[in-house]
């Protein structure tokens, strides 16, 4: 690796853009932004109109014209009126969803829209009065509440460190009545923490809790906005998703009409190419992550929980755009990447407060640094680890596929894969190294399946999962040892696929033990025995060593099915990995049924 | 303007073509995926901001609070009227925040008069994310109670009489956001989806130079436009017919369906229409991309100057609450999609093939 | 300088080379022929280091094809010249003279240098405006920024107009004269036998025929004796040709059998003639036994 040459690499990738970003582009888009600008302030000020007129109210055609009824309606844009009677309304023969006739008749027509219109215009008419109110002379009649709250922390239910276990359900259910049992530390008096928290200052949406004592009618009282850091760390990820578009472009630029060849017979070897055109999207990236989190009074954690996810948007849309055959197929990839990565990143976030799973999504880290929590290193690391090993690994099998070979040919994605995989394997040395890589996919893989089975029923979700565990784990032991024996890295014999299969199982076991051994640096709240050795059968330590061992001995066993399967081609492999799946999901059920 | 037989099969040749190529590269999965993946987003999201803010769709005990200061009996009183909330009355204030620090309520709440005769509360809340907020909206539908009552009390000094507020019925809180957001993000989503894949597909053949190879046929470059145009603008429908189906299906009752896949259609046509000219202008797929976002997001916007923004439209004729100025809208756009096929037509007719 | 021993190439199942071995010296113009599809590109882009060998080694100046000092002596010009066509000619060529580490100076001069040899003007035009004869100039301009020992042109005349193929030719042999190793492909032959001290002849991922053009005339076909009869014999290659058969044979006694047998069956000889056959001929004839076989 030279840093010049990286750097000059780095330096066309910016003028080669700035390049072609031509006048005429500049000027439209300027013109669209003032268009937009422009309409858009006058146009939202009025809350967008999207739910305007959706409901029908009917009034009686008989009523007056200043009838305040009336007036509900003109004043809540989502209402249309309609004049009928109520017979009519009553016969089904008018178009109203509801029906008001004065103070005691408010009536809705029975289905689904008519309750929703019916609960709309009971909030219109709360808000009419309040605007009312308003306009009345005599103010304390009109507001004779008044309101103040105040903000103030409190210690804990139970400290840091007493590790009770109740930890992540204390204190969450708001009620906090019931978890007297952990007072702990010293009260701190009636010092609020308007120091951290009040900075963030999210304009109109009641955050910056700490201490606030406002005057105001109960109905002006407006909840705290729970959200608010996690709004804005989502202002951290936003950003990413245009960069890629970009990033993705230029990757895949250099593959059509064979553009990049040149760049390959020059001294530059592939990493200083692939090193140099993605620099300036992260230098880029890092600079709005900074510039963001100057803003939003963040600190230099909010930059560091930010950068393993811009490393992880990067690297997976650098592999999509080797693996892209076309324009059209990378903006399904790049779009793709940036729903999955949004979700994954944002869904456990909002958990943050809850349990200490959210750290899973390295914004979590962002959300507490916003809120002004601390972040132990342990905590960094268990967050941002997979990232950073999934960015560098996504990295390594897109570097394996940037060579003439593969660039420029359309060749079929699997066959772009295993060719991927086999740059990496280096004797028999690579298959426990990459085996171990893999886990974090597979960490990933089962947590997404977890999420998109949860809402369906058990029955169904759960053999499923234990299925779809067993296949996204044997198929990271296995793809490496396949790719190998197809492109004769390995040779097809009885021998060489045990060895394989032994070397695979073994360094997913490694590599699985390694993650329950961050898990538990990481997330010092649960129980250790529980997370390393499973659940304490016994105390023998013979046994509980026998009880360690058994995965190695499954992971090995069903490896070696599959790379036996993988040495007599692909078919045979496809059937020895549907044989191994099943073989460790009964193994999973087993060990299940055993527990519970 | 129509063109011989020959001319129709290579237009439908490419037309095919076009669409196989999504069959093969597996995108239209990726985009249907994607979809429902913003879709299930969005409703989660909403789900979840929805049973923040309506504390009854939130599982969860009755919330202990302490009351406490000179003149308690309002707030007990409605207090004891409300599910949800258990007040306690605390004589004294010392007590009553040493259990709220040692969390044996959630909150005080200090009532008072003022001079004018107001009651004053103060309420101390603890400063703990999401379980403050539930507690704060619980507080306010209290506090709004005991508004009403006392309001009630001085009625004669008040100009107007505030209008009796009818009892809650109990609606599903997702209805609006159904027809007004959800709706129209699923009909527009596939319009989106089409011109950005028109886009990507003409700059392509334009930096492959396979665009020109496609014109040695007997095919004009209108032709040509015009086949991937209209393949690409039929994809929106068919995929606004799936979503439909699907929310007829989950018990979700749309009106006006085949108005809605017309309109989908007209959308696309001006949409995909869009696309292409600026695919056609525009230098390369990179600008190219970021125009057509930008357009689109400059028509949204912009249309937002009509009598009806154009998911408002959706939402009315879903909903069945379409008027008149709805059904004119409709008609616009169903005219202006077919001025944008034959615009697009007259201006790539124009176009010079070498500025390509 | 270069090396070539055992060379396979193979995609997935198909075998682009399948066995080849040769070398060439330093200072020689050596040429690589063959129908389309025979493995020359194959051949080339292993040299260029582009493709990583499925078995056998090639090595230039005694390294590895693909290493980095190697790029860094080699100039490779490939089929279609894939060009950054948002650049600027001399942005593009002062881009790739950083990549080979050629001091700011040496480039500039370098590259005006060559650019004039080339004949090249509007050189701040962005690529993607030029013709296709000028893009081609400053893709050769590209494969000489680095002054490179050894050159490797992949159909240096493909699609170019009769004008600027001359100049091409015209332009490596002046490159060879000045010392440097050329290797290119083609198929327009003319220009092979004009320039070419040495070639190899591919089909279908072989070597068929190799040497100097004399030591390939010899060994694949040599001189032929025409033999054009009134009636057909079973000697030598019979072929119907102007209303009498014209047999080929390699030597004067068959020359004789013909005219023995020909008068013998009632016919009469009406001509004989010598033949040297051309490169290209050679090149077809190969290629079609080739395809026979």
């Amino acid at each position: 690796m030279r840093l010049r040459r990286i750097g000059r690499i780095a330096r066309w990738e910016v003028t080669k853009g700035a390049g072609t970003l031509d006048r005429k582009t500049v000027f439209a888009l300027v013109v669209l932004a003032l268009l937009v600008g422009v309409v858009g302030v006058s146009a939202f000020d009025d809350g967008g109109g999207l739910e305007d007129g959706i409901y029908v109210v009917g009034v009686d055609a008989e009523s007056a014209e200043g009838d305040p009824y009336r007036q509900v309606v003109a004043a809540s844009p989502e209402f249309r009126l309609e004049e009928t009677t109520i017979t009519a309304f009553r016969l089904g023969e008018s178009d109203a969803d509801v029906f008001v006739g004065g103070p005691r008749l408010l009536e809705s027509d029975g289905s689904t829209k008519g309750d929703a219109a019916y609960a709309a215009f009971r909030d219109a008419i709360e808000r009419y009065n309040y605007e009312s109110m308003l306009a009345e002379p005599d103010e304390a009649a009109a507001f004779p509440v008044t309101v103040s709250v105040q903000y103030q922390e409190r210690a804990p239910a139970s400290a840091d460190g007493s590790g009770s276990g109740d930890a992540s359900s204390g204190g969450f259910d708001g009620s906090g009545a019931e978890g007297g049992a952990g007072s702990g530390g010293a009260p701190d008096g009636a010092s609020s923490g308007s120091g951290e928290g009040g900075g963030l200052g999210i304009p109109d949406v009641g955050g910056g809790l700490g201490e606030r004592i406002e005057a105001g009618t109960p109905s002006a009282l407006s909840p705290p906005f729970p959200f608010g850091p996690l709004i804005l760390a989502f202002l951290f990820v936003v950003p990413m998703n245009f960069v890629i578009q970009a990033y993705g472009s230029t990757i895949l630029d250099e593959r059509i009409k064979r553009r990049g060849e040149l760049l390959l017979v020059s001294p530059a070897s592939r990493y200083e190419i692939v090193a140099g055109k993605t620099l300036p999207y992260l230098l880029g990236l890092v600079a709005i992550v900074v510039v963001l989190a100057v803003a939003l009074e963040g600190g230099v954690l909010s930059v560091l929980g930010a950068l393993p996810i811009a490393l992880v948007f990067l690297a997976a849309t650098f592999v999509g755009a080797m693996l892209a055959r076309s324009f059209k197929e990378l903006t399904f990839v790049t779009v793709a990447i940036s729903v999955f990565m949004t979700t994954y990143t944002f869904v456990p976030a909002i958990f943050t407060e809850v349990t200490a799973i959210a750290l899973i999504s390295p914004l979590t880290i962002v959300v507490m640094d916003l809120q002004g929590e601390s972040v132990t290193l342990g905590q960094y690391l268990f967050s941002t680890g997979p990232f950073y090993l999934v960015a560098a690994v996504l990295f390594l099998l897109g570097i394996g596929l940037y060579r003439e070979e593969d660039m420029f040919a359309q060749k079929a994605i699997p066959a772009k894969v295993v060719d991927a995989l086999v740059s990496r394997l280096h004797g028999y040395r690579s298959v426990p190294l990459l085996s171990i890589l893999f886990v974090p996919f597979v960490f990933v893989g089962q947590l997404l399946a977890v999420a998109l089975l949860f809402p369906a029923p058990e029955a169904l979700a759960l053999p499923l999962l234990l299925v779809f565990a067993a296949a996204i784990e044997e198929l990271a032991k296995s793809i490496h040892v396949y790719a190998g024996i197809a492109r004769s890295r390995f040779d097809a014999s009885l021998r060489t696929a045990l060895v394989l299969g032994v070397l695979s199982g073994g360094g997913f076991f490694v590599g699985e033990k390694l993650t329950h051994a961050v898990q538990f640096v990481g997330l010092p709240d649960l129980p250790a025995g529980q997370v390393v050795f499973g659940q304490a059968l016994t105390s023998d330590p013979l046994l509980v060593l026998a009880l360690f061992l058994v995965p190695l001995v499954v992971h090995a066993t069903t490896a070696t099915i599959s790379a036996i399967g993988a040495s007599y081609g692909r078919t045979q492999y496809a059937a020895a990995f549907v044989l191994a799946t099943l073989l460790h999901a009964g193994y999973n059920l087993g060990v299940i049924l055993l527990v519970v | 303007m129509l063109g011989s037989e020959a001319t129709w099969s290579a237009k439908w040749a490419i037309a095919r073509r076009e669409l196989a190529s999504l069959r093969t590269e597996k995108t239209i999965v990726l985009a249907i995926v994607i979809q429902v993946f913003i879709a299930a987003f969005s409703s989660f999201l909403v789900v979840g901001l929805v049973s923040l803010y309506d504390p009854t769709s939130v599982e969860g005990g009755e919330l202990v609070v302490a009351v406490t200061g000179d003149d308690p009996e309002a707030l007990l009183a409605a207090a004891a009227e409300r599910d949800g909330i258990d007040a306690r009355w605390a004589s004294d204030r010392s007590s009553a925040y040493s259990a709220f620090e040692e969390r044996r309520v959630a909150a005080v709440l200090d009532a008072s008069r003022d001079a004018d005769g107001r009651l004053a509360v103060r309420v101390t809340a603890p400063d703990e994310g999401i379980g403050t907020t539930l507690l704060i909206v619980e507080l306010r539908g209290l506090l709004e109670d005991v508004e009403r009552t006392e309001r009630a009390s001085s009625v004669d000094r008040l100009e107007t009489v505030p209008l009796a507020v009818p009892a809650d019925a109990g609606a599903s809180p997702y209805f609006g956001f159904t027809y007004t957001v959800l709706l129209p993000l699923l009909l527009f989503l596939p319009v989106f989806i089409s011109g950005s894949i028109v886009v990507d597909s003409l700059t392509e053949e334009r930096q492959r130079g396979t665009l020109e190879l496609l014109r040695v046929a007997p095919l004009s470059l209108a032709d040509v436009v015009d086949a991937k145009l209209v393949s690409m603008a039929a994809l929106a429908p068919v995929q606004a017919i799936a979503w439909l189906v699907l929310l007829v299906l989950n018990g979700t009752a749309v009106a006006n369906v085949p108005a809605l896949v017309i309109l989908v259609a007209a959308l696309a046509l001006i949409v995909v229409g869009a696309g292409v000219a600026i695919a056609l202008v525009a230098p390369d797929r990179r600008q190219a991309q970021l125009l057509f976002s930008g357009t689109v997001i400059g028509i949204l916007v912009v249309a937002s100057v009509l009598p009806e923004h154009p998911a408002n439209t959706v939402a009315k004729l879903a909903v069945g609450s379409a008027t008149s100025v709805t059904w004119l809208l409709f008609a616009g756009y169903c005219l202006l999609g077919a001025a944008t096929f034959f615009g697009v037509r007259w201006g790539v007719a124009r176009l010079e093939a070498e500025s390509l | 300088m270069i090396e070539v021993s055992n060379l396979r190439k193979e995609y997935g199942g198909f075998v682009a080379v399948e066995d080849s071995t040769f070398s060439v010296a330093r200072g020689e113009v050596f040429g690589v022929v063959g129908p389309n599809g025979a493995g020359k590109t194959t051949t080339l882009k292993t040299l260029a280091g582009l493709i990583e060998p499925t078995a056998g080694t090639a090595t230039v100046a005694g390294l590895p094809a693909g290493d980095p000092e190697t790029a860094a002596i080699l100039g490779f010009l490939p089929e279609e010249s894939p060009l950054y066509e948002e650049m600027t000619a001399t942005a593009y060529l002062e881009f790739f003279a950083d990549l080979y580490d050629v001091p700011r100076a040496v480039a500039r001069e370098r590259i005006a240098e060559t650019l004039d040899r080339l004949d090249l003007e509007h050189r701040e035009r962005r690529i993607g405006n030029m013709s296709k004869g000028m893009k081609r100039k400053v893709a050769i301009a590209r494969a000489l920024v680095n002054d490179p020992e050894v050159l490797i042109f992949d159909e240096p005349a493909s699609g170019l107009d009769p004008l600027t193929t001359n100049y091409i030719v015209e332009f490596t042999r002046e490159l060879s004269e000045a010392g440097k190793t050329v290797v290119f492909s083609a198929h327009n032959l003319f220009h092979v036998e004009s320039i070419c001290d040495r070639v190899i002849i591919m089909a279908d991922g072989n070597i068929v025929a190799r040497g100097s053009l004399e030591e390939i005339r010899e060994a694949h076909g040599g001189t032929t004796y025409h033999v054009y009869a009134t009636v057909e014999t079973a000697v030598g290659v019979a072929v119907r040709e102007n209303g009498h058969v014209r047999h080929t044979v390699s030597d004067m006694d068959a020359v004789d059998d013909v005219r023995r047998r020909v008068e013998t069956e009632g016919g009469r000889v009406v001509d004989i003639q010598t033949h040297t056959p051309s490169l290209e001929e050679i090149f077809l004839d190969v290629a079609r036994r080739e395809e026979a076989r």
